[in-house]
């Protein structure tokens, strides 16, 4: 089922900057949509653009069958955004921040209690409930930002670099709770600079750069479509031997093959490193890097 | 519950100058001038909450993102700030109607025009906080626009003490307080002032309030352009 639709759609500012141009994708039901591109690649308006904040100036989108522009009003009761850069009040409590935001969701006072301290043990911000947002780390603040989207338990959720500044730990407990989120019907669209992040959750990938779609596919087409394959170091091992590694891209299995018996034969160190997103990333967007360069 | 407490103290100035005026009346003017300016910076200073709520916590974003809607959360806005001030009006209120019996007709006539005076800072105060780009800008407008439009006008003070200078009072004629203060002393029973006045005041608030109401509608965004 799909979820989000989008056709065509662009964007240009009152003062004349084009932010988006011809993007189309569509998510489905429970899908993780991340978005990546540089910085002013357009990530943040096009999210913005679908969680109803921004008016668009080209082409449609759909979030849940509703337009965005024509009927914004049917789509926000079932969406929630953790907005890029967003901070706590310094002197609201956690738990003040998570129950008030409940209750705007339009719960009871006793329901936005038992939902609060569901969301709060589900992020680890429990212990840290009665401490002021300005004594909390900026990890656990924006944990708690999380935290506020969360209540809604939204049908969509559009998260703008949400693991920002989060420690190794911390971002791995969003993600837990993303899956699980999405185990339960969820639909996620993500904005992120962490590949490693991309690659451990997108369903779906689509990479824009000065606001036009460079890349949609999977992660693994997208390491596909630009020749990133696996690579295979072969060295010296260490105090036998001298000279440089040598890097390999075998395109075959019998490539491989030989490399190992190589490897074996001439007494070599012989290591696969699997292709990463990052760079398959930067062969996407590197053409518009080396121009800007130059 | 602090801010409440804090918001009482807030007052000492005023009940100073109460304690310590020698002018008969003068006193009991500067509380109406209090009243008044109370309810007149909390409309403006609405501009740090659109500020900060949209561009620094990003709750705005959050918000639209819901079930809220944008009169809803302009409402909850601006109200929320005049609801810490209360407690301090209602002391200068007591302390006003001690010193000058009125009815209460003439009390929730004199409210009123506190009331739109309010409404029309707080449109004010949207229309800049949704323009400000920085937290320096949005934190320094109001503070300069307090001192143009408390401190300077006769709100505290008597608008006849510019007798003597007509250019002056001129000049403030022209700014809201001035008006909103002129008519709540006069409800208050402080001052005599002729009908003619009285309607040029009425008229005056309710066609700042609606010009300010268009410029904030023109300016502030629930969804940004």
């Amino acid at each position: 089922m799909e979820v989000v639709r989008v056709e065509d759609l662009g964007k240009t500012y009152p003062g004349g900057t084009k932010a988006l141009e011809g993007v189309s994708f569509s998510i489905d039901k429970g899908q993780i949509f991340c978005l990546l591109g540089r910085n002013g690649a357009g990530k943040t308006t096009l999210l913005r653009i679908l969680a109803t904040q921004l008016k668009p100036t080209a082409g449609r989108a759909f979030v849940l069958g509703h337009d965005v522009l024509q009927d914004p009003k049917a789509i926000r009761p079932h969406i929630a955004v953790v907005p890029q850069e967003a901070r706590p009040q310094m002197l609201l409590s956690p738990y003040d921040h998570i129950l008030y935001f409940c209750m705007i969701r339009g719960q009871s006072r006793g329901t936005a209690r038992e939902r609060t301290r569901k969301v709060m043990d589900d992020l680890g911000l429990w212990e840290h409930r009665d401490k002021l947002a300005s004594d909390l780390s900026g990890g656990l603040r924006q944990r708690l930002i999380i935290a506020m989207a969360l209540v809604a338990d939204p049908e969509v959720l559009f998260l703008d670099e949400p693991t920002i500044g989060l420690d190794p730990l911390g971002r791995r407990s969003v993600w837990h709770m993303l899956r699980e989120l999405t185990r339960k019907g969820a639909t996620i669209l993500l904005t992120t600079h962490y590949l490693d992040e991309a690659e451990m959750l997108a369903d779906d990938l689509l990479i824009v750069d000065k606001g036009r779609t460079a890349f949609h596919g999977t992660v693994e087409e997208a390491k596909g479509d630009t020749g990133v394959g696996m690579r295979v170091i072969v060295e010296h091992p260490a105090g036998n031997g001298t000279g440089p590694p040598e890097v390999l891209e075998p395109r075959s299995a019998e490539e491989i093959l030989a490399i190992v018996e190589r490897g074996l034969r001439e007494k070599r160190k012989v290591t696969f490193k699997p292709a990463s997103l990052e760079e398959a990333f930067i062969k996407i967007v590197g053409g518009s890097i080396e121009v800007e360069d130059t | 519950m602090l801010l409440v407490v804090i918001s009482l103290f807030s007052f000492l100035p005023v009940i100073f100058i109460f304690v310590f005026a020698t002018a008969p009346g003068a006193a009991v003017q500067s509380l109406v001038g209090a009243i008044i300016l109370t309810f007149a910076f909390t409309g403006l200073f609405a501009s740090q909450s659109v500020y900060f709520n949209k561009q620094w916590f990003r709750f705005q974003d959050m918000l639209v993102a819901s079930r809220v809607s944008p009169a809803s959360y302009a409402v909850g806005l601006s109200v929320s700030g005049l609801v810490v001030a209360l407690p301090g009006v209602l002391v200068a209120l007591v302390l006003v109607l001690l010193s000058a019996p009125v009815p209460a007709i003439g009390v929730l006539v004199a409210l009123a025009t506190a009331l739109l005076l309010w409404i029309g800072l707080v449109f004010v105060g949207f229309a800049i906080g949704a323009t400000t780009k920085n937290a320096r800008r949005a934190n320094s407008i109001p503070q300069v626009l307090s001192i143009a439009l408390g401190f300077l006008p006769p709100v505290y003070y008597p608008l006849s003490t510019l007798d003597r200078y007509p250019v002056a009072q001129a000049f403030a004629m022209l700014i809201p307080t001035t008006h909103a203060a002129q008519l709540a002393k006069y409800y208050f029973g402080l001052i005599d002032i002729p009908v003619w006045q009285v309607a040029l005041g009425w008229a005056y608030l309710l066609g700042f309030t609606a010009l300010m109401g268009l410029i904030a509608s023109r300016r502030a965004h629930w969804v940004d352009p």
